[in-house]
């Protein structure tokens, strides 16, 4: 019997507007790098959207796009590819004209794939390693809790797999992960109502309709202890990201609940959170701390988190910006304290209040662009769950306090963590952590009673920690 | 310039002009215009994206304004300090407010201006601008809160110094200028950061000198409806005090040669050469300013020979970013390049010399000069796609000219540039005597 005819999946938000916004996105991303070749992944669509075509150099493409004010940006996660553009309806032919040769007939120049290449090399040493280490000790977090699972080697790949990995390899990546079963066309505003056929039929036409490989969905195991990572390099004070695996995501009953606690915690560089005000504002130890219940790359450049990085695994994270020394150990183990204290109490009626009332008109700011808007509609696709914006709100309408709470005793935990620190002398931090001595903090201005009473319990809080829980890596190893 | 259309006689405290969008003008938006008595200036652009409302209030002030000696980085701890609170809201219950009314809030320092914003649903427009205005007109925080803020800037600081880029512009601007407060850059001098909580008497005279109504414009952007706007505004802010206060900016006198700093970079990364020329302040009435902006884009943009050749095909650098003067005092046009090896920094340096020596002999292509409109016009456009956006772009030019008009006016400079403008203001500008190169190397290179 033959198959049933896939018919190419496409989100489509049409509006009255002067812009056309694409995000072609494929359901394939770094966790189906093939176990010797991390990085794969990446250097197949970097070669699509920063390569030339069949016909175009690379050279002839930019010229082409210049006038116009296009590009074609390329995101690459674990579970999602995506290609995003947006045109002046003015210049929609010829945009798309450039966009669908990018795709779907590739140049595969060996100048190019030198270009990019040393780029995806360089984004590990000098955009990771070298000059952001706030990004270094998140990506270090994920490696380590998602080892020997598909989500466990950076995206990126490693310096010595880019090296190694060949145009054949990314042209046998593309063949067989490039599908129509992996597509979703997304297209937002103003385009004409037969260009959407016209792009199906493009995609339909020129990609195979199954793929290759599928790499097995395997859930991190939970580490019997908790562990811990120092990357050891030459820079000014101590960044920290710290974790665990959560098998919650948005179409999970317990999402908007987890999502309600993180964003009590501490919503993303907002003053409003727990542990901005405890270690902030109260005591000055750092430009602020947060937490998460999904993947948010780049936060330090970013005041909303992207979309099209879906996953089917994620973890809960907090996020401790750069610590002057002397004060690391006290703001590890403030963090932990919070937690601990969220855990044992739960939260008010107040706060519950207020946090959901903040979330559910704070998705209207986060979809207040159609090319936002768009974003969330694929990743709603890609967890069937309804439109976000209109998700979130219900799902939040349905919680209660007792339900947070339950959840919050569920899922909040100080035990069984990976914590990565990113600091000069490492062996020396390394000591400071695995030794129960008190870690007394001093200010520079007098501190309310409550503080300084807290602070007798937190400079000396247990951290259970044994040197073999401890492992110190050179900066230069990392990622290699 | 455009002619004002007759105000609006009414029987409120001012008077409110309002200019129609014209088919041509590369704002598109109308908007309204108005002057409270007390010098505040308020600017309403309803847009057609429903329910939200970003509104930035603009601050002429910014590092610029730090003219004495060892307070470097005061105006970004104030901006800090304007989120600790007044008698009426106190920092915890400002914060819980914002969060009950799921706003987005921040704010950032540049040079020549501070900018608050907020985004939320447009039911909370009352709550937002009187809030906004309680703070502007009563902020209050003791001297162990300052002290604390401090800290925080310390921390943003610290969180900053991973990046080589920060430590390189901080040589550039402080080899480059020699009595203008462009010498230094916004964060401070480390050494200031850090003597900060001695300065809290200092920190309430910048209050009171910059934030006064003649030095901030209230820009509100989306679905509100101007009158409505007016009178909130009026009701909030009518009676916030005029200043007095009017900074002594020195002003930099002439270079007279060629300059160069090397900066040392502990850990492996990659150089970096960046090359600086002291160029015009900004301005919409002449042809300087846009001219040197279609320049960048020429001579540095992806799509330039020098980009092509250097990144593209002989891969030698991995970045090229350029950027023209658009500050309130000359200030500089920059272009700076990622290397990939340490032994080609002498060759990319010298090729973006060449560089800028052809552009100021040779007049450019009229094809390539319609090209750059062409991108100017569509970028806009393609920026200003939801009402934050735009609030963000008005924003910048407000803290040039306090009124939305300039991106006009400037706009209307580009239709009218001719390759030779462009040439005469490569010739005139982008001289050695002018110049300041800064590199930036690790130890021997990335690892």
């Amino acid at each position: 019997m033959a198959p049933l005819q896939a018919q190419i999946r496409a989100i489509l938000l049409p509006s009255k507007s002067p812009l056309v916004n694409f995000r072609i996105v494929f359901t394939v991303g770094s966790a189906a790098d093939p176990a010797d070749k991390p990085g794969l992944a990446y250097l197949t669509a970097q070669m699509l959207g920063d390569g030339g075509t069949k016909e175009l150099t690379y050279r002839q493409i930019v010229e082409a796009m210049f006038p116009m004010a296009t590009s074609v940006g390329v995101q690459v996660d674990k579970e999602m590819t995506a290609f995003t553009g947006s045109t002046h309806v003015e210049n929609l032919n010829a945009y798309y004209k450039l966009l669908r040769a990018m795709l779907l007939e590739p140049g595969w120049r060996e100048d190019d794939f030198r270009r990019v290449k040393d780029d995806a090399i360089n984004a590990i040493k000098v955009g990771l390693r070298g000059n952001n280490d706030e990004e270094l000790a998140k990506e270090v977090l994920y490696e380590t809790i998602y080892q020997g699972t598909p989500y466990g080697h950076l995206t990126l790949g490693s310096v010595s797999s880019l090296e190694k990995i060949t145009l054949d390899d990314v042209k046998a990546f593309y063949k067989s992960q490039y599908t129509q079963t992996h597509l979703d066309l997304g297209l937002a505003g103003g385009y004409p109502p037969q260009f959407v056929d016209r792009v199906k039929s493009d995609f339909k036409a020129a990609l195979p309709l199954n793929g290759g490989f599928q790499p097995r969905k395997a859930a991190p195991s939970i580490p019997e202890r908790t562990r811990v990572v120092i990357v050891d390099k030459d820079t000014r004070s101590v960044a920290f990201s710290l974790g665990y695996s959560i098998e919650v995501t948005r179409a999970s009953a317990d999402y908007a609940a987890l999502l309600l606690v993180s964003s009590y915690l501490g919503q993303h560089r907002m003053s409003s959170g727990v542990l901005y005000n405890r270690m902030r504002e109260m005591r000055g130890l750092n430009y602020g701390d947060y937490a998460y219940v999904e993947y948010f790359p780049r936060g330090m450049f970013l005041m909303e988190p992207p979309q099209n990085v879906a996953r089917h695994h994620q973890i809960f994270q907090v996020w401790i910006r750069p610590v002057e020394p002397p004060n690391a150990k006290f703001a590890l183990r403030l963090a932990l304290f919070e937690l601990e204290k969220l855990a044992k109490n739960g939260m008010t009626e107040e706060s519950f209040d207020r946090t959901r009332e903040f979330l559910s008109k704070f998705v209207n700011v986060l979809t207040k662009s159609k090319r936002a808007e768009l974003g969330y509609a694929i990743d709603s696709n890609f967890y069937a769950i309804n439109p976000y914006n209109d998700y979130l709100k219900a799902q939040l309408a349905k919680l209660t306090l007792a339900g947070v709470n339950r959840v919050i005793k569920q899922y909040i935990r100080t035990d069984r963590l990976t914590i990565v620190a990113v600091a000069r002398d490492g062996e020396g931090l390394k000591q400071q952590l695995a030794s129960e001595d008190p870690s007394p903090m001093t200010y520079n201005s007098p501190k309310p009673a409550e503080i300084t009473e807290e602070d007798k319990t937190v400079e000396r809080r247990p951290l259970n920690l044994k040197p073999q829980d401890i492992v110190v890596r050179p900066v230069a190893q990392v990622f290699q | 310039m455009k002619a004002m259309r007759q105000p609006l006689f009414l029987l409120l405290m001012f008077a409110a002009a309002a200019f129609a969008a014209q088919p041509q003008k590369i704002f598109p938006y109308s908007y309204t215009q108005e002057d409270l008595p007390n010098g505040l200036r308020l600017i309403t652009v309803p847009t057609d994206y429903a329910n939200i409302v970003a509104v930035q209030i603009v601050v002429q002030t910014g590092s610029r304004n730090e003219v004495e000696p060892g307070l470097t980085g005061f105006a970004h701890l104030f901006e800090h300090l304007m989120f600790r609170g007044t008698p009426a809201y106190p920092a915890e219950k400002y914060n819980q407010t914002l969060n009950r009314i799921g706003a987005a809030s921040n704010a950032s320092t540049y040079a020549d201006k501070t900018i608050y914003y907020t985004t939320f649903s447009k039911e909370d427009l009352d709550t937002v601008l009187a809030m906004e205005a309680d703070r502007f007109q009563n902020l209050k925080y003791a001297e162990p809160e300052f002290k604390t803020e401090s800290l925080a800037v310390l921390g943003e600081y610290n969180k900053n110094s991973a990046n080589p880029m920060s430590k390189l512009n901080e040589a550039l601007s402080n080899t480059a200028f020699d009595r203008h407060t462009y010498k230094h850059t916004t964060m401070g001098f480390l050494h200031d950061i850090q003597d900060m909580p001695n300065q809290y008497d200092y920190s309430l005279k910048f209050f009171d000198r910059y934030y006064r109504p003649e030095y901030t414009t209230i820009l509100v952007v989306g679905d509100v409806k101007a009158k409505a706007v007016r009178a909130l505004v009026e009701k909030y802010w009518g009676a916030w005090k005029r200043g007095a206060y009017h900074p002594d900016i020195p002003a930099e006198p002439p270079q007279e040669a060629p300059r160069t700093v090397q900066v040392d970079w502990p850990s492996p990364t990659l150089p970096l050469v960046e090359i600086a020329y002291k160029g015009p302040a900004y301005t919409d009435s002449a042809k300087e300013t846009a001219a040197l902006e279609a320049l960048s884009y020429l001579a540095f943009s992806s799509n330039s020979d020098l980009y092509q050749r250097l990144v593209v095909q002989e891969q030698k650098a991995d970045t090229i970013m350029s950027g023209a003067p658009d500050a309130i005092d000359p200030s500089l046009f920059e272009v700076v390049a990622r290397v990939k090896r340490p032994e080609d920094v002498d060759y990319v340096r010298d090729q973006i010399l060449a560089t800028v020596k052809q552009f100021s002999e040779k007049p450019v292509d009229a094809a390539k000069l319609d090209q750059v409109r062409k991108r100017l016009r569509y970028e806009s456009a393609l920026r200003m796609d939801n009402s934050d956006a735009i609030a963000s772009i008005l924003a910048q030019y407000i803290a040039l000219k306090r009124t939305p008009e300039t991106m006009n006016a400037l706009f209307e400079q580009y239709a009218k540039l001719t390759p030779d403008d462009i040439r005469q203001a490569a010739a005139k500008y982008l001289t050695a005597n002018g110049r300041t190169i800064a590199t930036l190397s690790g130890p021997g290179g990335a690892k």
